[in-house]
């Protein structure tokens, strides 16, 4: 799965920590997760479209061997 | 994130310097040998027997042993546990994913090591084997949690 948790981070001029604080989870989860080292809960998700105000397509999306 | 077997974050600290004073006299320990008599008291024994130690042979009794020995495994234990599982200042999803593939890590990885270790090891070093197994597990997995939750810390680009 890849996602753009980066590049709504910048549209919304968060930093990770700002991100981070605000869905409650630590700075490390936003970069593994940014870095595709971590697929995020379908309840973290959420919170991160709920967040963005973006549809969550908008920001996960499915890759080929998914 | 809701676990229910953490204990609070403030026992990793008291961890720490349990596990630490552990590992410290441990080596100790195996660097001068064991049953030194420096803290010898009286105990009580489920069972004993005197093949190795000399303590009377039997079950359900008092004993006279040096705790000392006793007293580091408790220290490495317990600090062991405590690092383990205490919770990290911020608990999510991610450090729960982290520390459940460290554990399994860890378990695959002290097999691996005893594995080679009765293949490869003979005679009495073998019992020094046994001992460290005692306390691998532990130590192995503390490591590589740490270790992995450091790696993603990593700068903020």
């Amino acid at each position: 799965m890849k996602n753009k948790i980066k590049v709504h981070r910048a549209i919304h001029d968060m930093t990770q920590a700002d991100l981070a604080e605000r869905i409650g989870v630590s700075r490390q989860t936003i970069n593994a997760m940014e870095k595709n080292k971590y697929v995020p809960s379908t309840v973290l998700a959420l919170k991160i479209a709920k967040l963005f105000e973006t549809p969550l397509e908008e920001i996960f999306l499915l890759e080929e061997n998914d | 994130m809701k676990t229910n077997y953490l204990l609070p974050h403030k026992y990793k600290r008291i961890g720490w310097v349990l596990f630490v004073l552990g590992l410290i006299a441990g080596g100790y320990m195996i660097l001068t040998g064991y049953e030194q008599d420096v803290l010898n008291m009286t105990v009580f024994s489920i069972h004993s027997d005197d093949a190795i130690f000399g303590e009377a042979k039997g079950f359900f009794q008092l004993v006279e042993n040096d705790i000392l020995d006793e007293l580091i495994a408790v220290f490495i234990i317990v600090g062991g546990l405590f690092i383990s599982f205490s919770r990290e200042r911020i608990e999510d999803e991610f450090v729960y994913k982290l520390r459940k593939d460290s554990l399994v890590w860890a378990v695959i990885f002290n097999y691996i090591v005893l594995l080679l270790a009765v293949l490869f090891v003979y005679g009495f070093t073998f019992f020094d084997v046994l001992v460290f197994n005692m306390f691998t597990p532990l130590i192995f997995f503390v490591f590589r949690f740490h270790f992995m939750k450091y790696k993603s810390q990593s700068h903020e680009e």
